[in-house]
C-alpha cells in the first residue's frame, strides 16, 4: 500500500468508525473528514479538490432530495394515516397478525417513501395499538426488530426505495425496470422466509394477552382515535400523478434520448409541488434533508479521493486473483458487503464497493452482482439497531412513547433488543442475496 | 368473561387524545357491547377510583340515568360576537359537535397536555385545518377584545367546579382580562362522585359565562335525585 492510499484510507475508515461510534456528531465527523480528504488528497498530489468535488454523483443527491421532497408531500395529504388504520383494522388487533400486516404494510410503504418517513407516520400509530393490545417486551422488539428489517427490504426492492438503490439507478449501473423486476420478488421473498421463521420458530407472539374485549377496545379506540383524519386529495392527487408519471418516464423513456433518472425525479417532484402550491413551496423552502445530503455529500469527496489512489483496482484485482471461481469470488464480495455495511450503516459501505462491483460486473452478470450487492448492503444495514438511520429513530420513538407491558414495566428498543431480529434477519437476508446472485450467475451461462 | 390487563394504561391513552368523557364513553360502549353491565361494573370498580370521570359515567349508564346530551347551542350564543377562540382542554365528542359550526370563527387548541401526553398532531388531523395548535407563549397573539377562551367542565355545585389542569395555566389573572369571556362548558351536569383526579377546582365564579347541559327529562331528573346542575348559557358575572 502506498503512502496516499494509507493516509486517505485511514481517514475514510477513521471517519466511519468515529461517526459510527458518535451518531450525535456524525454529520460534523463526516464533513470535517470530506475536508481532511481534500487536504491530503492535494498535499499528496492525488487529486485537487475542485476534481474530487467534480466526481461527486450529483445526479444521486439530485433523486435523494427531489424524491425526499415528494416522500413528504404524500405525508402531508395523511395518505399513511389512514393506511396504518386499515391496518389495524385488518389485523384485528391480533397479535401476530399486527405483526404480519405492518411489516408487510411497512415493506410496501418503504418501496416508495424513504425510510424514516413511513417510520414517522406508521410508528405513532402502532405504539397506540401497543398500548391498547397490552403487550410485553418481547413481543415489541421482535415486532418493531421486524418492522425496521421490512423497512430496508421495501427500500431495496425499488430503484427509489433508498440509497443503495437510487445510486445504481443513478449510475446507470441498471435501469429502473431491471432492477424492479429482479429486486422486488427477492426482496419480497426474503420477507415471507423471514416472517416464516419467525412464525414457526421465534413466535413472539406467545405470552402476549388476547382476548375479545382487548380486541374490540383496540379496533374501536383506533378507530376514534382518527374518526375524522382524511385523506387531503389536494396534496395526494398531485404526489401520486407525479410519481406515477416518472415511474413511466423510468420504465419506457428510451435511453437515446437522454433524459436521465434524476431528471425525470427532478422534473415530476418539482411538478408535484407546483401543484400542491402554498404546500409546496413551503416544503421546497424548508423540507430539504440538509442532513443526509450533507453527509452523503461528504461521504462521497471522501470516496472519491480513495478512488484517485487506485486502491479500489486493486482490491478488485486482488478479488479477481483469489483462487476460486469467479462466483466464489462474488459470494465473497457480497458477504465482505453485508459485513461492512453492519458495521459502517449503507451510505458508506455502497458508495465505496460500487467501484468494486462494477470490476466484478465485467466479468459476471451486472444483475447477479448488483442485486446481489444491494441486498448485501440490505442484510447488513438489518444486523445492528445502528446499520441503518431508522434504527436510531425506532428507538427514539419508543423512548418517547414510554411505553409498557401487561405489568406496568416499562418497554425498552436498544440495541440488545434488537439483536435477536437482527441476527436472524442478516442471516436470512444474506442468504437470499448469495442465493440470487448464484442463480443469476448460473442462468446466464 | 374478564377485563384485559392493559385496560387502565389503555384508557389513559386514549383519554388523553379525546378527552376523558369522550373516552370513557367509548370504552363503556365497546364494554357494554361485549360483556354487557356486569362488564361495565366490574370496569367502574377497577378503574373508577383513578378514572373519576368514567366511574361518573359508568354509574349514570348502570342506574339507567339519561345523559346529559351534548349540544353546542349554549356554546355558540356565548360565542356571539367572538372571532377568535381558543380552547383549553380536550373532549373530542364536544369539539366534534362545536368546531364545525364555528363560521366565522379563527379557532385555536392549547397544545399544553394538562398532565397527560396526546399527540396533538394526531388530535388537530381530526378538524382538517379548523383548528389550529397553539403553545403556552403564544397567548397573546390570540388575546383581543372579540377573543374568547373555552374550557371543558367536569361538574360543578355552582361554586367549585373541576376543570383540567392546563386551564389554571392559562387563565391568570394577567391573561383573564385579555380575552372578552371565559367560557365553561360543563359536561357532566352534575358533580362526580369520587375524587376527582387528573382535574382541578377552579371557582365558578371566574368564568364569564358556564354553559351548562340541557336540563334532562323530568323522569330522569326525578331518578338522578336533585342534581345542582347549572342553568344553560348562565352569565356567571
Amino acid at each position: 500500500m502506498t503512502a496516499p492510499q494509507a493516509a486517505l484510507v485511514t481517514l475514510l475508515l477513521g471517519a466511519l468508525l468515529l461517526q459510527a461510534l458518535l451518531p450525535s456528531r456524525r454529520v460534523l465527523v463526516v464533513t470535517g473528514g470530506a475536508a481532511l480528504a481534500c487536504l491530503a488528497s492535494t498535499l499528496l498530489g492525488v487529486a485537487t479538490t475542485q476534481r474530487l468535488l467534480a466526481e461527486v454523483p450529483w445526479d444521486v443527491l439530485v433523486i435523494l432530495v427531489t424524491l425526499g421532497l415528494l416522500s413528504q408531500l404524500l405525508a402531508a395529504s395523511r395518505l399513511f394515516d389512514r393506511l396504518a388504520v386499515a391496518a389495524t383494522r385488518l389485523s384485528g388487533a391480533e397479535p401476530f397478525r399486527v405483526l404480519l400486516v405492518f411489516s408487510i404494510a411497512m415493506y410496501l410503504v418503504s418501496g416508495v417513501v424513504n425510510n424514516l418517513t413511513a417510520l414517522v407516520l406508521v410508528l405513532p400509530v402502532l405504539h397506540v395499538l401497543l398500548r391498547l393490545m397490552g403487550t410485553r417486551q418481547r413481543y415489541v422488539s421482535w415486532l418493531l426488530g421486524l418492522l425496521l428489517v421490512a423497512c430496508n427490504l421495501g427500500g431495496a426492492a425499488t430503484p427509489i426505495g433508498d440509497f443503495p438503490a437510487i445510486l445504481l439507478l443513478g449510475r446507470g449501473s441498471m435501469t429502473f425496470g431491471g432492477y424492479l423486476s429482479r429486486a422486488a420478488p427477492a426482496t419480497f421473498f426474503a420477507l415471507a422466509v423471514l416472517l416464516l421463521v419467525v412464525r414457526v420458530v421465534v413466535r413472539p407472539a406467545a405470552g402476549v394477552p388476547r382476548d375479545p374485549v382487548s380486541a374490540r377496545l383496540t379496533r374501536a379506540a383506533v378507530e376514534a382515535l382518527h374518526r375524522r383524519v382524511r385523506v387531503d386529495r389536494r396534496l395526494l392527487v398531485p404526489a401520486a400523478a407525479s410519481l406515477a408519471a416518472m415511474v413511466v418516464a423510468w420504465l419506457f423513456l428510451p435511453a437515446e434520448l437522454g433524459v436521465g433518472p434524476e431528471l425525470v425525479c427532478w422534473l415530476g417532484a418539482g411538478a408535484a409541488l407546483l401543484m400542491a402550491r402554498r404546500h409546496g413551496e413551503r416544503l421546497a423552502r424548508t423540507g430539504l434533508d440538509i442532513e443526509a445530503v450533507l453527509f452523503l455529500l461528504s461521504l462521497f469527496v471522501m470516496v472519491a479521493a480513495v478512488r484517485g489512489t487506485g486502491l479500489f483496482e486493486e482490491i478488485s484485482r486482488s478479488l479477481e486473483r483469489l483462487p476460486v471461481a469467479p462466483s466464489l469470488q462474488l459470494v465473497a464480495f457480497l458477504v465482505l458487503a453485508g459485513v461492512l455495511t453492519g458495521l459502517f450503516s449503507a451510505g458508506p459501505s455502497m458508495a465505496a464497493l460500487l467501484d468494486v462491483a462494477e470490476s466484478l460486473a465485467q466479468r459476471l452478470p451486472g444483475p447477479a452482482v448488483y442485486v446481489g450487492l444491494a441486498l448485501s448492503v440490505c442484510a447488513g444495514s438489518s444486523l445492528f439497531l445502528t446499520a441503518a438511520t431508522s434504527g436510531p429513530l425506532a428507538q427514539a420513538l419508543t423512548e418517547r412513547a414510554d411505553l409498557r407491558d401487561v405489568d406496568g414495566r416499562p418497554i425498552r428498543f436498544g440495541f440488545f433488543d434488537f439483536l435477536p431480529a437482527g441476527l436472524l434477519s442478516f442471516a436470512v437476508i444474506q442468504a437470499v442475496a448469495i442465493a440470487y446472485a448464484l442463480l443469476a450467475v448460473w442462468a446466464a451461462r | 368473561m374478564a377485563l384485559p390487563p392493559a385496560l387502565g394504561q389503555a384508557f389513559r391513552m386514549v383519554a388523553a387524545e379525546l378527552g376523558m368523557r369522550s373516552a370513557a364513553r367509548l370504552f363503556l360502549r365497546e364494554l357494554m357491547g361485549e360483556g354487557g353491565a356486569p362488564l361495565v361494573r366490574e370496569a367502574r370498580d377497577k378503574l373508577g377510583r383513578e378514572f373519576p370521570v368514567l366511574d361518573f359515567v359508568a354509574e349514570q349508564w348502570l342506574s339507567g340515568r339519561a345523559e346529559a346530551p351534548l349540544d353546542p347551542a349554549g356554546v355558540l350564543d356565548a360565542l356571539r360576537g367572538v372571532t377568535r377562540l381558543l380552547v383549553v382542554g380536550l373532549e373530542a365528542d364536544a369539539l366534534d359537535v362545536l368546531v364545525p359550526r364555528l363560521s366565522g370563527v379563527e379557532a385555536g387548541l392549547v397544545t399544553d397536555a394538562g398532565g397527560l401526553d396526546p399527540d396533538f398532531r394526531r388530535v388537530l388531523a381530526n378538524y382538517d385545518g379548523l383548528m389550529e395548535p397553539v403553545g403556552l407563549s403564544e397567548l397573546h397573539r390570540w388575546a383581543g377584545r372579540r377573543s374568547a377562551l373555552l374550557t371543558f367542565v367536569y361538574g360543578t355545585d355552582g361554586h367549585a367546579a373541576h376543570v383540567s389542569p392546563s386551564w389554571l395555566r392559562v387563565s391568570g389573572p394577567d391573561v383573564r382580562t385579555q380575552f372578552r369571556s371565559l367560557i365553561g362548558w360543563d359536561i357532566l351536569g352534575q358533580p362526580m362522585t369520587v375524587y376527582p383526579r387528573w382535574m382541578v377546582e377552579t371557582c365558578a365564579g371566574d368564568f364569564s359565562c358556564l354553559v351548562g347541559p340541557a336540563p334532562p327529562a323530568p323522569e330522569a331528573a326525578a331518578g338522578a335525585g336533585q342534581p345542582r346542575a347549572p342553568a344553560p348559557a348562565r352569565e356567571a358575572t
